[in-house]
This record gives structure tokens, C-alpha cells and sequence, in this order.
């Protein structure tokens, strides 16, 4: 008898924590907590053999209400984390979530590592372009000219990091972007990120009801994929950028090896602390 | 992104799973507005909100029931036959709502989520090739329709009553 038969049938919300949601009412990030609970339960994931690994940010409350294993980590640090989590427990499926300042600024360069070291695990960026948490700054992904933060008057000039162009050119294997308000199709792509052998990028358009009341638009602009995805780079690029960023579904997937350190033991505890022994 | 309006519901087994999968979920939504309009100190709105989403469960239960015995199919998330991408209540986005919203608006919430839900039951009623799934979804719209008639009964009543909009001490900095 397998694992999975003796499991009884979880529903969603039996994967949801006794934390209550400290989000603001209307807050996109709702949609992708109710999502990744479908996910594990679709899949029929046992609570105890996930972990959810976030950073700082509104989003990265996410694991708090998970009936999963969960940690809290510093500001930028999750995929660092989940790293060294999955190096040490293979066995466990780990999912990482944060928003698009913990993952794309402070934490960027994390991100093009995890992308090319490829472990198998689930990446969820909730971008809403700004951050929440710390009450509506500019983020790496927001559009030049938002001029509502005091901190950015004019705008921030610059032009916005592309996370699916970047993830693509750091050499991840799984691209897929996913919207908040779009139950079924975030689930679908969630369980596709967790099945995926390597590191499942998934970018999650997830509005700030609170410091982007004009992303409630979103629902109008964004489109499913008109093809299926491609596991070919260049075909990739060339779709990626000359897409208008609102564009949902699996947008590449590669199997490319996957990074996962050999652990067997080298030393005994007791050699460890013998060489400690002044 | 309504691209699934020609799929048809065709055995009373598939029907009951989507009844289902609606009632658990709008129970689901409702009662995430509840919490989430408590924790902002919304309590008016916050007992609509905990009020329907009891109404919700005792509906599952009901679903659940005349099920009984019936071997009902596993479905995944994102083949559920809706009208429209989420199911008319899944899809509990919430763009509308605000910490801030009145009895009123929120009632107006309830209004919308549960007319989408009646909506999709009269859609299978009359477009199921199957009899026994065209009356069961008949009867069920008929259910729908009182829920409606009931949440219409207290919007007028709300709309007789002064506005209550909940005060907040300590707002967010919010763009200018
Ligand atoms: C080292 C460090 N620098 C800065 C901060 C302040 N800080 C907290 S959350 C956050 C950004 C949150 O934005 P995002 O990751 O996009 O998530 P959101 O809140 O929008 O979901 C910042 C800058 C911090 N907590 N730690
Ligand atoms: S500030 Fe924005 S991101 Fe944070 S909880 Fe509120 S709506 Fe969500």
C-alpha cells in the first residue's frame, strides 16, 4: 500500500491554518492562498511532507495560513532558505512565496540562482507592482510613470523588471504566469509548478486592493495563452517579449537536470564534536 | 475570459458535484469576508458576511445529502463546468469589497455572488441533454431564487435605514 491510498481525502480548506488572515478585505493574495490549498489537496500532498518558505511582505504572510510546515524567513531570503531546506529533506515538496519586492529587489539575485540551480521546488511571486506591507513604495515591477508614492513623485523613470524574460534568460526550467482572480486556472498551474521536476517559476498577477485600487482593471486586461507552452528558448524569448505581461497560462517548460546535493554523511556527530574540542 | 459556456453538464452524479463544490466554496468566501471584515473591525458587515456563509453550509449539508449513495465523480479544480472562468461564487476576488463598505454594500455582494449561482443552475436546467439533471437543476435554481428574494427583502430593509458607514481612527497613508 502507497503513501497516498491511506491518506484520507483533504479538502481545501482542511489545508488552511486557524490563522486568520490579517489582509486587508479585497486583497488579491486571498485568491492565491485559496489556491494553493486546492493545489495541495488536488494533489492530495500529506500537511506534513510540505513546507511553504517566504520572506518578508503582505504576501509572504502566505504560509501563516497553511496547515503545512511553514517558515517566516528575512526580507528577500526565502529562496536561500527553501535551498537549504530541500538540500537537507529532499522528501518534502517545498513551495516558496513571497511578493515581487521581496522576490525581484532585495531578493533578485537569489532569484537568478534559483532559477539556474534548477531544485525541484514551487516559486509564487504575488506581484502587484508595489509594497504593501510597507505601504505603497514602487516596486521593481512597477510601470515608470506611477507617480502615487510620496517616495517616487514623478514616477520611478525606470523601466520594469520582466520577470518571465528573466527568469528565462537565468535558465529556469518552468515559466507560467497565473492571476489571482482566476481560481481554477492558478490552481491548474500551482499543481503544474509542484509536479514540475525543478524549480517551478510561477509569477501571479495578485492586485493590492489598498495601494493599487486601479489593478481591480486587471480582470479586463488579462488573456489565457492562444498556444501551448514551448520547450524551446529561443521560441520562448521571442513570445515572452512580445507579450503585454497580462498574458496567463504555462508559458515554457524544459526538462533540464535538477540540483540536488548528495547527503551522505561524511562525519559522525561525535567526529563533528571532537573537532570542536579545544 | 468566458470560455466555457458551451459545456454541458450531462449525469445528476456531475451535477451534485458542482452543487457541491459550489455550496462548500461560497461557504468558503463568505466566511473569509466575515473573518476579514472582523479583523478590520467591520462587525456589521462581518455578521452578512457570517450569516450567509452558515446559510452556505446548511445548503452543502443538504447537497450532500441527497447524494447519499450516489457515486460521485472526483473532479479537478479547473474542470468544473462554471459559466465563466471561477465559479460564480468561487470566484471570490473581492475587488469590490472595502474594509470600509456598509451593510448595505455588502448585502449588495451577497446579492450579485448568489444570482451568479442561481443563474448557473437555470443555465443547466435549460441546457442539460439530460432530463433528470434538467429538473434536479431546476429545483435547485428554485432554491437559489428564495435565497435571492430573502437578500432583496433585507436591501430594501437596509435602504430604510440610516447609512451606517464604519468609521476608521487610523487610515492607511494612501496615495494622493
Ligand atoms: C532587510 C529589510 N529591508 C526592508 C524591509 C521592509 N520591507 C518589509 S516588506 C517590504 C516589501 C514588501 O513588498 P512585496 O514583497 O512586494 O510584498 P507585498 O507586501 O506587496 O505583498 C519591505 C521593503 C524589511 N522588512 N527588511
Ligand atoms: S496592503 Fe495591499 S498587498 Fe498588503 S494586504 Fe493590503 S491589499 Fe494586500
Amino acid at each position: 500500500m502507497d503513501a497516498a491510498s491511506v491518506i484520507p481525502t483533504l479538502r481545501a480548506k482542511d489545508y488552511k491554518s486557524d490563522v486568520v488572515p490579517v489582509w486587508c478585505p479585497g486583497c488579491g493574495h486571498f485568491g492565491v492562498l485559496s489556491a494553493v490549498t486546492k493545489a495541495l489537496a488536488y494533489l492530495k500532498l500529506p500537511k506534513e511532507r510540505v513546507a511553504l518558505i517566504s520572506g518578508i511582505g503582505c504576501s509572504a504572510r502566505l504560509p501563516a495560513y497553511v496547515g503545512a510546515y511553514g517558515f517566516h524567513g528575512v526580507h528577500g531570503r526565502a529562496l536561500p532558505l527553501a535551498a537549504g531546506l530541500k538540500a537537507a529533506r529532499p522528501d518534502l515538496t517545498v513551495l516558496v512565496a513571497g511578493g515581487d519586492g521581496d522576490g525581484f529587489s532585495i531578493g533578485g539575485n537569489h532569484f537568478l540562482h534559483a532559477c539556474r540551480r534548477n531544485m525541484d521546488m514551487a516559486y509564487i511571486v504575488m506581484d502587484n507592482e508595489v509594497y504593501g506591507m510597507t505601504k505603497g513604495q514602487a516596486s521593481p515591477t512597477t510601470r515608470p510613470d506611477w507617480a502615487k508614492s510620496k517616495l517616487t513623485p514623478h514616477g520611478t523613470g525606470i523601466r520594469p523588471f520582466q520577470p518571465a524574460a528573466i527568469a528565462l534568460a537565468a535558465g529556469a526550467s518552468f515559466i507560467a504566469r497565473g492571476y489571482s482572480g482566476d481560481p481554477g486556472g492558478l490552481t491548474r498551474l500551482i499543481s503544474e509548478a509542484i509536479e514540475h521536476p525543478g524549480f517551478g517559476f510561477l509569477h501571479v498577477l495578485s492586485p493590492c486592493r489598498t495601494f493599487r485600487p486601479e489593478q481591480s482593471d486587471w480582470k479586463h486586461q488579462v488573456h489565457r495563452s492562444d498556444k501551448g507552452p514551448t520547450d524551446d528558448p529561443a521560441e520562448a524569448a521571442h513570445s515572452i517579449q512580445a507579450d503585454d505581461g497580462m498574458t496567463l497560462g504555462l508559458l515554457y517548460a524544459r526538462r533540464l537536470p535538477v540540483w540536488q546535493p548528495d547527503n551522505r554523511a561524511t562525519a559522525t556527530t561525535a567526529d563533528l564534536e571532537g573537532a570542536f574540542v579545544v | 475570459m468566458s470560455d466555457r459556456l458551451s459545456q454541458r453538464i450531462e449525469s445528476v452524479a456531475e451535477l451534485l458535484v458542482h452543487a457541491l463544490e459550489l455550496e462548500h466554496q461560497s461557504a468558503e468566501c463568505y466566511r473569509q469576508l466575515a473573518q476579514a471584515l472582523a479583523v478590520h473591525h467591520n462587525h456589521a458587515a462581518a455578521a452578512l458576511f457570517g450569516l450567509l456563509a452558515d446559510m452556505s453550509d446548511a445548503r452543502a449539508s443538504a447537497v450532500m445529502a441527497r447524494a447519499e449513495g450516489v457515486s460521485l465523480p472526483e473532479i479537478a479544480p479547473w474542470d468544473f463546468k462554471w459559466p465563466a472562468a471561477g465559479s460564480p461564487q468561487i470566484d471570490c476576488d473581492h475587488v469590490e469589497i472595502s474594509y470600509l463598505m456598509t451593510p448595505l454594500q455588502a448585502l449588495e455582494v451577497c446579492l450579485d455572488k448568489e444570482t451568479l449561482g442561481r443563474e448557473f443552475y437555470v443555465l443547466v436546467a435549460s441546457e442539460s441533454p439530460a432530463a433528470g439533471v434538467r429538473v434536479l437543476a431546476a429545483e435547485m435554481a428554485e432554491e437559489r431564487r428564495e435565497r435571492v428574494e430573502l437578500i432583496l427583502t433585507w436591501i430594501r430593509g437596509e435602504r430604510g435605514v440610516a447609512t451606517r458607514v464604519p468609521e476608521d481612527l487610523d487610515p492607511p497613508n494612501l496615495p494622493g
